[in-house]
């Protein structure tokens, strides 16, 4: 919000024929040799995606010809998609619900309220940021291992093999981020606002919801898609706390059209771009939002 | 807004929003883990087995499927785990309660989860379907206290592979010693072709030719003891392995650590190399047809004749019982099945790229290529796995792939790697 008014103003383009500046020319061309750099790898998996692995395997992939839809179809059923999307979509929509509920309850209270260990508070959810997932695995399996629930909620009979479980890691990881986030750009809106709610006779809830949360739209868009890109993505969690294939995300039908030995890349390919439309739609989606988050915390508030 | 709407309703109206709110979303996700926990077998009731398989490739799943389809014993339920993650973690996978029937690899990759008590004796079912294997196959099933606890079901040799076209052409025979393989190289060389196909950019592709030589030079006792830690790695022994594959090296193909094996394959496939050391599943790299019965192997050659060449590298693949299967007498039952020659025919007429372990497996359906794979094997003397299946997982990861890489980028301080590698070993092996 302050923010946008800071922005310097933009120049009004004035219309009149353009001398070519060397450094425009060399702006250019940088701009086109990174876009190029960028686009390329990208546009190289999608072109041969469209391949037939034979025809590459005998032209080499710098060839023209073999094309075929193939793979696609072949993928989609080889890798199972279907199920595997559903499995992601069980795990990520709870997951970034529940994380940017919490992270944002926190970084209200973190932001708007002065108490002993506020500032120590936010530091250690910003700390957690730096633990290396990996070296919690073990503590975490063999916790999980040792929940005993009864076998209506999980056909193991713990936590072990359940959504429960991995839900629950994705939740514990992202908050601190999530709350390190909000709270700075909560602490952007000015207190004027709630204390004027306050004297209007909101109370603590009535002012986040009402006032707090409405505001901090950017920033939940720009957050709710970054986390769903991380969550949808993560494969480390749901291979360490599950051990039925059919419970496994979208990720693991990528892993699944990995072979043992043999690796049709083009294959591969086409389940790459068939993953990648889901992020994809998200990030168009709420791509507003999360050009206006970028620039969050960039001013000190 | 009027100031009356900020009464006490309002409040509670917007505690209503938000506990609904709360719980809808709480529901959602219980709902979303009961329905998939629903989808679940129930608890394995009504005799039903539960089989781990990691064979999640095409041709394997679907074979799996159709060998499963033979048992009559009662219901399976196959779950499908793809084969890297499955490996990866194998320790979470049976410390967390594994399914009754898992596939898995023979030899020392499975000694390991034996010794642990991780995995189940199955000697009984070995006293039936032991009559249908060699003992070659009955020793990598058994574990360090002389029990059984693996079955096999297929095996898939390593060898030196070529172009049978190619070699017409150019008047080439497979050689028989290192001196016919130096030589045979040399002249390759000169007409124009990179001799060896090599790439190592996965770590694993590289320890084929390090247990050949080892093999050959030292002979199928020292690779065990080696692999099993009980000999140091800074040994003359081991020494000359490495200087004999310093020998050969320029005979390969260079850069290898920036090119998959698949990529290697491609250029033995493209009449660019000459041969190739690598497993028999290198055929799925060649388009079927013409240019996949174009494809043929020799064993690798002789280098010591005190030694021979009669030990073959043929890594096993096949089934274990978990520790405490929820249906032990069904687990039993499957694998006493899987342990037949009809099983196996089952499996290996949906894919050929395997040769079956059981002794009356089918050979009539058999391409030339696994006939004579399965010849090798069968006149092998010793048959012994892969280093990354002969030893420790964690030592063959961690220590042999970037040592063997090493190896490969400075082939000229052996003294240094193998002290390196013995030190590494130490820590792991704990001494």
């Amino acid at each position: 919000m302050t923010a946008a008014v800071q922005e310097t103003p933009v120049r009004t383009p004035v219309r009149r024929p353009q001398r070519r500046r060397p450094a425009r020319v060399v702006l250019t061309v940088f701009l086109t040799v990174m876009a190029v750099g960028w686009v390329f790898p990208v546009a190289w998996a999608f072109y041969n995606s469209l391949r037939d692995y034979d025809f590459t395997s005998t032209h080499g992939y710098f060839s023209f010809g073999g094309f075929t839809l193939d793979n696609y179809v072949d993928a989609w059923t080889r890798g199972n998609f279907g199920q595997t999307f559903y499995n992601s979509m069980v795990i990520t929509v709870p997951s970034v619900v529940i994380t940017l509920l919490l992270a944002s309850s926190a970084a209200y209270v973190l932001a708007r309220y002065t108490f002993k260990f506020n500032l120590a508070l936010l530091a250690l959810f910003t700390a957690a940021n730096l633990l290396p997932q990996q070296a919690l695995l073990v503590p975490l399996f063999r916790m999980f291992l040792n929940i005993e629930v009864p076998f209506w909620f999980s056909d193991s009979g713990s936590l072990y093999d359940t959504y429960y479980a991995v839900i629950a890691v994705n939740i514990a990881f992202q908050t601190g981020f999530c709350t390190f986030v909000l709270s700075n750009y909560m602490k952007t809106i000015p207190k004027e606002m709630t204390e004027a709610a306050l004297v209007d006779g909101a109370g603590v809830f009535r002012q986040f919801w009402q006032v707090v949360l409405p505001l901090c739209r950017p920033a939940l868009a720009a957050l709710a898609t970054l986390q769903i890109t991380w969550v949808y993505n993560d494969f480390f969690w749901a291979v360490a706390f599950m051990r039925t294939g059919d419970k496994f995300p979208v990720t693991s039908s990528l892993q699944n059209l990995r072979g043992q030995f043999f690796t049709d890349y083009n294959l591969l390919s086409a389940g790459s771009v068939i993953v990648a439309i889901p992020t994809l739609v998200i990030f168009f989606l709420l791509q507003r939002h999360l050009r206006a988050g970028l620039t969050l915390g960039a001013t000190k508030g | 807004m009027s100031p009356r709407t900020f009464g006490a309703g309002g409040v509670s109206a917007i505690n209503v929003g938000r506990r609904t709110l709360l719980k809808g979303m709480l529901g959602a996700g219980a709902l979303a883990g009961l329905s998939a926990c629903g989808g679940g077998d129930g608890g394995g009731g009504g005799g039903e087995v539960t089989l781990g398989s990691n064979w999640s490739d095409e041709v394997p799943k679907k074979a799996i499927a159709d060998m499963v389809k033979g048992f009559s014993g009662g219901g399976v339920k196959v779950n499908t785990i793809d084969h890297n993650s499955f490996q990866e973690n194998i320790n979470n996978y049976l410390q967390g309660g594994p399914d009754d029937v898992f596939g898995w690899f023979a030899g020392y990759r499975m000694q390991f989860f034996a010794e642990q008590g991780l995995i189940g004796d199955i000697s009984d079912v070995w006293s039936d379907i032991g009559g249908g294997f060699s003992d070659a196959m009955k020793q990598q099933s058994t574990g360090a206290d002389g029990k059984q606890y693996f079955v096999p079901l297929y095996y898939y040799p390593w060898a030196i592979f070529y172009r049978k076209s190619l070699w017409q052409e150019k008047g080439y025979t497979p050689p028989t010693t290192m001196d016919d393989l130096v030589a045979l190289s040399t002249k390759m060389k000169t007409d124009g072709l990179n001799p060896i196909a090599f790439g190592d950019s996965d770590g694993w592709p590289a320890m084929g030719t390090f247990d050949y030589l080892n093999l050959r030079i030292n002979g199928y006792d020292f690779h065990k003891e080696l692999m099993a830690g009980e000999k140091p790695w800074n040994s003359n022994e081991v020494k000359a392995v490495f200087d004999a594959w310093r020998e050969i090296l320029p005979f390969h193909q260079p850069d290898a650590l920036g090119r998959t094996w698949q990529e290697a394959a491609q250029s033995l496939l493209n009449k660019e190399s000459g041969m190739y050391t690598i497993g028999m599943f290198a055929g799925q790299q060649f388009p079927e047809g013409p240019d996949r019965d174009d494809l043929d192997f020799f064993t690798f050659p002789e280098i010591d004749p005190a030694i021979g060449a009669d030990v073959v590298e043929a890594p096993i693949d096949g089934f274990m019982m978990a520790a405490r299967p929820r249906n032990e007498d069904g687990a039993k039952e499957l694998l006493s099945y899987l342990g037949t020659a009809k099983a196996e025919d089952a499996y290996l007429k949906s894919d050929p790229n395997n040769i079956g372990a059981h002794d009356d497996a089918d050979k009539t359906g058999y391409n030339a290529l696994q006939q004579k794979g399965e010849q090798l094997v069968s006149g092998a003397k010793s048959i012994s796995q892969f280093l990354d299946r002969d030893t420790r997982p964690d030592f063959a990861s961690t220590v042999m792939i970037p040592s063997l890489q090493e190896f490969i980028r400075n082939p000229n301080d052996v003294d240094g790697l193998t002290k390196s590698i013995e030190d590494q070993k130490k820590s792991i092996f704990g001494g």
